[in-house]
């Protein structure tokens, strides 16, 4: 019993952190295009989907680290020249745009892909002993890669020009474009940004979960959750709560059904919602 | 009539390090037009924003003919009688200007029917068309308000605050962007109602509000810095000291108090 | 005047072809598309529900799945565990969709519109997970059958849904009533209400709307209207099925009312029978129709963001502006 528990908080904590990186890419583009993004699951699907291919027509794994995050942020970018930016970023069109997006994406992959589930095999083969629990590697590993690329992520924003653009359009848009900072640009990049890290955290998970085209339904609604209840516009309060959300649902999974854990996720979303929609966290706020 | 139609006490606003409010007790008497002047971030929409509710204060209390109405909603005060317009000018867009009139006539009304056309409501077809008239607006009565000119947007503004039968109005700016035809229209509009209805007017142009005003009141700073007649406050050291910092300007107060 | 002869003739054209439809349809083509057609008046009453908080009162509910769930279970759970007959079973689906519209409102109403949004779904998502975890009362997403008790009976004469000719009718007077319903309300003291909702609810509460009691009214209704589709659903499939709650439910019922024209009366009926039109003609031949779907709604906003009616509604105004420039004397309407 207690090993489960373990297991599955592990688990929890482990994919907590990639989630932390899908939610990441969510709370960039929500808060700096405001846009709530359908289809942020599916970028996360696309990912695991690259990282297949990848495998497949090279034979090696780690390509898919790259090409990922770099075909995602290409997609992402092209998708907001041409969809999002001729409707303004209008806010409900931009739902119906992005569900449509969803549904191309899912269809694509289907096509390409197929409709099976398939598994990849982790690159990393093998268990550790850890708190007396037989732990897989990769699983470990991911979770550094994926500490990594977060850590890596707020370093660009902190210290890069484009970074920096982003922090001030998301700031204040009049002021940044005032200061001659190319807005739209900038939405275009962060779009692409916010998909390149849905997918890189795709191909870091890959290994961990099925390759499916539905495999993006499930991580959307837990990207919002983490989003909301980290805050909106607080990129580290996101991460926060994207680690804490699944570590609490891991836990959670050990005493009750899997469902009981996503029904106690989402009613502290609402609570959140309800009583204090600038989320759980202090911090950077907008 | 000795009651003011508005008063308040202590009423204070903070937000987070600043207060936009300070202590502010004023009263204001009935059948006079007010004009609350002042430079800018003297917090004087802010005051309006908490008499007609849409902040609550910190501090303070506000009444409204003997009435205590302070920390009401904003639909509640406005049922009391207290209509206000905004700084930047705001209708219902894409409802039509007789529209616009029709849905502030029938607001009054604590049930809206929901079955019953609209249109059947001929108590409420009379005063719009009346408004229409009053406010020159006949011609545009079925064009979405949101096509309007500027100019247009404000009289319908003022029109839907006087189709409603205030008792009180708070005017915020209402001559701000217009023309000079524009706002001697706007004016002789507002010397009209001033005839039947309290009202208390916020204005920059120094030549509408020494034009209308009885009262002035001079804001700086979220309190008090001079209250009386037009001829009194043009004579204010103090008031031209918070307003214009140089003696050149000083001229444009004269001028405007003796026009 | 022009405008006006070619709406009503449409009307007329429209409304001929809806009454035909049992006859005509078997007489063009296949049976089949009696009861795509009378789906296709299902879901136009889900996306009218979506229509009325968006298009009339400014409010983007991405969770009218949930109120369709509940009008489609109270209904199943109804006649199979509470043994009702035809009418109380559907007045039960009804009311159980309008209860739980009125609970998640008073909450849900509060909040500015993103916030709105997201929860709607929250609340769907969470009453999607219940209905699948209770499995054995819900049969969660492989669902429940039932058995239809008749609708009348006079006497000997029973009349009954398993009659497809019957049962169009019945869904085609059901949908019209709500409609109709639907157009009294938009065109009554409370429906310009909403509207200036929509258009400036600051304003609106400064001349003396009730903002929050205004929405909370209109959720209830739009509620009222996904719990009628959700009822005339499991009456039509005599099936329940936890997946008809999901928020890919909701979003479609978005996608058409927006496609359609949100804001405008016949918007969702346009925008259901397109995508579902589409779904039968293509799947019948290419599997992955979702990806026209798709691309339909991505083309649809850019392109045309008032939707197919908002385009409509363009042309006949073109149309009454060249009437207006030949002939000034017909368009004397704006005068007094």
């Amino acid at each position: 019993m207690r090993d489960t528990v373990l297991l599955l908080a592990m688990n929890g904590l482990i994919w907590g952190l990639i989630i932390a990186l899908i939610a990441l890419g969510l709370s960039v583009i929500f808060g700096l295009l405001d846009i709530i993004n359908i289809a942020h699951g599916d970028f996360f699907m696309v990912g695991t989907v690259l990282a297949w291919f990848s495998l497949s027509a090279t034979g090696n794994f780690w390509i898919g680290f790259i090409a990922a995050p770099v075909i995602g942020f290409l997609i992402g970018a092209i998708i907001q020249r041409l969809v999002i930016q001729p409707i303004h970023g209008a806010a409900a069109l931009s739902i119906v745009a992005t569900f449509g997006l969803s549904l191309i994406l899912q269809e694509i992959v289907r096509i390409t892909f197929g409709a099976t589930p398939r598994r990849m095999l982790a690159p990393i083969q093998g268990t550790i002993p850890l708190f007396g629990v037989d732990y897989e590697i990769y699983r470990l590993f991911a979770a550094g890669v994926a500490l990594a690329a977060l850590v890596g992520f707020f370093l660009f924003l902190q210290h890069t020009k484009l970074g920096t653009w982003m922090r001030a359009v998301r700031h204040d848009r009049e002021t940044a474009v005032a200061m001659g900072i190319p807005a739209r640009r900038v939405y275009v990049l962060t779009f692409g940004a916010g998909f390149a890290l849905a997918a890189f955290g795709g191909a870091v998970a890959a290994p961990i979960t099925t390759v499916d085209f539905r495999g993006g339904v499930d991580v959307l609604p837990f990207c919002f959750m983490a989003v909301i209840i980290g805050g909106l516009g607080n990129l580290p309060g996101t991460v926060a709560a994207a680690v804490l959300l699944a570590f609490l649902e891991g836990l959670i999974q050990s005493v009750a059904d899997p469902t009981v854990a996503r029904i106690s996720s989402l009613v502290l979303m609402s609570a959140v919602l309800l009583l204090r929609p600038q989320g759980l966290f202090k911090g950077f706020t907008k | 009539m000795s009651e003011p139609v508005l008063r308040t006490e202590g009423l204070t606003k903070r937000f987070g390090g600043l207060t936009a409010v300070d202590n502010l007790s004023i009263s204001l008497a009935s059948r006079r037009v007010h004009a609350i002047i002042g430079p800018n971030g003297a917090g004087k929409t802010t005051f309006f924003n908490l008499l007609s509710g849409l902040l609550s204060p910190d501090g303070g209390r506000v009444f409204f003919r003997g009435q205590d109405i302070t920390g009401r909603k904003p639909h509640e005060i406005s049922r009391l009688g207290i209509k206000r317009t905004l700084q930047v000018k705001s209708v219902f867009p894409e409802l039509s200007v007789a529209d616009n009139l029709w849905i502030t006539r029938q607001a009054r009304n604590r049930f809206l029917h929901p079955f019953r056309p609209a249109a059947s409501d001929l108590e409420a077809r009379s005063h719009v068309a009346r408004t229409l008239e009053q406010t020159g607006l006949a011609g545009l009565a079925s064009r979405p308000a949101g096509t309007l000119s500027y100019g247009d947007v404000a009289m319908l503004e003022i029109g839907m605050a006087v189709i409603s039968e205030p008792s009180l109005l708070l005017l915020d700016e209402p001559t701000c962007g217009m023309s000079p035809a524009e706002t001697g229209r706007a004016v002789a509009k507002i010397r009209d109602l001033a005839r039947t209805i309290d009202i208390v007017i916020i204005e920059h142009d120094m030549d509408v509000v020494f034009g209308i005003a009885e009262d002035i009141t001079v804001l700086a700073q979220g309190a008090i810095l001079a209250s009386g007649s037009p001829a009194e406050i043009a004579n204010d050291e103090r008031v031209r000291e918070a307003y214009l910092g140089r003696p050149e300007d000083e001229d444009f107060v004269e001028e405007a108090a003796h026009a | 005047m022009t405008r006006r002869y070619i709406e009503i003739g449409v009307a007329m054209g429209v409304a001929a072809f809806l009454i035909a439809v049992p006859w005509l349809i078997p007489a063009l083509t296949d049976n089949f598309w009696v009861s795509v057609i009378t789906e296709i008046l299902i879901w136009s009453l889900f996306a009218a529900s979506v229509n009325l908080l968006f298009g009339y009162v400014g409010l983007l509910s991405f969770g009218q799945a949930l109120y369709f769930g509940f009008g489609m279970y109270g209904v199943a759970l109804g006649i199979d565990h509470l043994g009702l007959s035809f009418w109380p079973a559907f007045g039960f689906g009804i009311a159980s969709a309008m209860a739980m519209a009125l609970v998640s409102g008073v909450f849900a109403v509060r909040l500015s519109w993103h916030y709105f949004a997201i929860i709607t779904v929250v609340f769907s998502l969470i009453f999607y997970f219940l209905a699948v975890s209770m499995k054995p009362l819900t049969g969660g997403d492989d669902g429940i059958n039932f058995s239809l008790p008749p609708v009348f009976r006079f006497g000997r004469m029973v009349w009954s849904l398993t009659d497809p000719t019957f049962q169009y009718f019945f869904v085609l007077a059901v949908v019209s009533l709500c409609f109709f319903l639907m157009y009294r309300v938009i065109n009554s003291p409370l429906g310009k209400g909403f509207l200036a909702i929509r258009d400036n609810d600051l304003r609106a509460s400064l001349i003396g709307l009730n903002v929050y009691v205004l929405r909370l009214i209109a959720f209830v209704m739009a509620g009222f209207l996904a719990g009628v589709s959700g009822a005339l659903f499991a009456f039509f499939g005599r099936y329940a099925s936890a997946s008809y709650m999901f928020y890919q439910v909701s979003g479609e019922g978005v996608v058409w009312t927006i496609v359609g024209g949100a804001g405008t009366m016949f918007g969702p009926l346009v925008g259901t029978t397109l995508f579902i039109v589409i779904r039968e003609i293509v799947s019948s031949h290419w599997e992955h129709h979702s990806l026209i779907v798709g691309l339909l709604a991505i083309l649809a906003v850019i392109f045309a963001p008032k939707g197919i009616v908002g385009l409509w509604n363009g042309w006949m105004m073109r149309l009454d502006e060249r009437d207006a420039a030949v002939s000034p004397a017909m368009t004397l309407q704006a005068d007094p």
